[in-house]
């Protein structure tokens, strides 16, 4: 373990050697990790990664049982730390500080719906890891070949809708897909009650699913984990 | 990265334990009064004076902000929710260290037999300033606590932990002045 004076706090980092990369689709990848000694972590806690100067966020998606640490990294090709991840080889040393953050399952009497877009599906998948089923998961992505881990989210979930919004002229006619953002179907498709809605994406989205959430299930309960 | 989200555009803002809620309501209230007083403890600790023993004010003011986000976070949460079991409450060490700090600064200065009017060095009339703020931030936490039905669970440490905090700032106003050579300005009437 490491110390590393990060803005005016000591802060712990952890020496992780590269165990793991995997393609999800053609801009996104899974990275993983090997587990530090006595590393604990909540599902939907977040880890800074480290290299070289550069510090970026990232959602564990792993099982809290799991001896590897797995992140999905979406690929910025022109990004400082993404490229570097993503040409990564096995026995390469990041460093990594351990777990935080507050976007974690909060069980309540009201049905929860998990909306995420892109790799904001990431606290979902451990949120899926650990058993945590909520009544509907909508995952909002351009193309289909983006909608990783749907094998382990719809096993999970009660009902889990992809949404898929953006490529001009392609028709989405698989069943159980719905044709569009992940907003729309908050705004056309949920019916009226008290959810607690748990959201990860982009500023847009949030900005626009609260927008909804206020207008049309405005007792509900909202967490939202933002990324960039 | 944008620090905007647009989310609070409608007048509301999520606590967190997740309720959305108008930003008039009574709990914004009194966390926005406590995040006030947060900003201007840090502007005392930026106009500390230069000379020796400063250094251990500014480590005592950076843990008063520490334990500001603690009270911020914990009037942001609705009492009794899973949300409040996440959050480490203000307990009497926090008050008796403050109680400490308030003892020791008061033994280094002049036996005070007048009012004196809020001034001098920078960071004495910003201590001053934290002092006001952080009595209105008491009062705000008082009428939420009116308003509830139950009790809020660490509410009374709470509430001690920012009247003992007013005093401090008094008191540090004080030292602040006796640091940098400041004669205090008595009030004649």
């Amino acid at each position: 373990m490491d110390r590393s004076s990060s803005g005016s706090r000591k802060q712990i980092l952890y020496p992780v050697k590269v165990t793991g990369i995997d393609w999800l689709a053609e801009s996104t990848f899974e990275i993983r990790f090997q587990r530090p000694k006595a590393f604990e972590f909540q599902p939907g806690q977040k880890i800074g990664v480290v290299h070289a100067g550069v510090y970026r966020d990232y959602t564990l998606i792993n099982a809290v049982q799991d001896q590897e640490l797995a992140l999905c990294v979406r690929h910025i090709a022109d990004g400082e730390l993404t490229p570097v991840l993503a040409g990564a080889r096995m026995g390469d040393v990041f460093h990594i500080t351990p777990a935080f953050g507050y976007f974690v399952y909060q069980s309540s009497r009201h049905p929860a719906v998990f909306a995420a877009t892109g790799t904001g599906i990431a606290p979902f998948v451990a949120f899926a890891r650990a058993g945590v089923a909520p009544s509907l998961l909508l995952h909002g992505v351009r193309a289909s070949d983006e909608l990783y881990y749907h094998e382990i989210l719809s096993s999970n979930a009660e009902h889990y809708t992809p949404c898929i919004s953006a490529v001009p002229g392609e028709e989405t006619t698989a069943t159980g897909v719905f044709p569009g953002r992940v907003t729309d179907f908050l705004e056309r498709q949920l019916p009226p009650g008290n959810y607690d809605f748990y959201l990860c994406g982009r500023s847009e989205m949030l900005r626009d699913a609260m927008g909804i959430i206020d207008r049309r299930f405005s007792e509900s309960r909202v967490f939202s984990e933002l990324f960039f | 990265m944008k620090v905007y989200t647009g989310t609070g555009d409608s007048g509301k803002t999520s606590l967190f334990s997740g309720e959305r809620i108008a930003k008039s309501d009574a709990r914004i209230e009194a966390y926005g009064d406590v995040d006030e007083l947060n900003a201007a403890t840090g502007s005392v600790a930026a106009s500390l004076p230069r000379q020796a023993g400063a250094e251990d004010l500014k480590l005592q003011l950076v843990q008063i902000q520490s334990d500001l986000f603690q009270v911020g976070a914990l009037l942001a949460t609705t009492p009794n929710s899973p949300s409040a079991g996440r959050l480490k409450p203000i307990t009497d060490a926090h008050i008796k260290r403050l109680e400490d700090q308030i003892d020791a600064l008061q033994a280094r200065l002049d036996q005070l037999n007048a009012f004196i009017l809020p001034g001098g060095h920078p960071s004495a009339a910003w201590s001053h300033m934290a002092r006001t703020i952080c009595r209105r931030a008491e009062r705000r936490v008082v009428r939420l606590m009116h308003s509830q039905e139950a009790a809020e669970d660490g509410s009374t440490e709470m509430l001690v932990y920012l009247n003992r905090l007013s005093d401090y700032f008094f008191v540090l106003a004080r030292y602040c002045n006796r640091l940098a050579g400041v004669a205090e300005e008595i009030w004649r009437g």
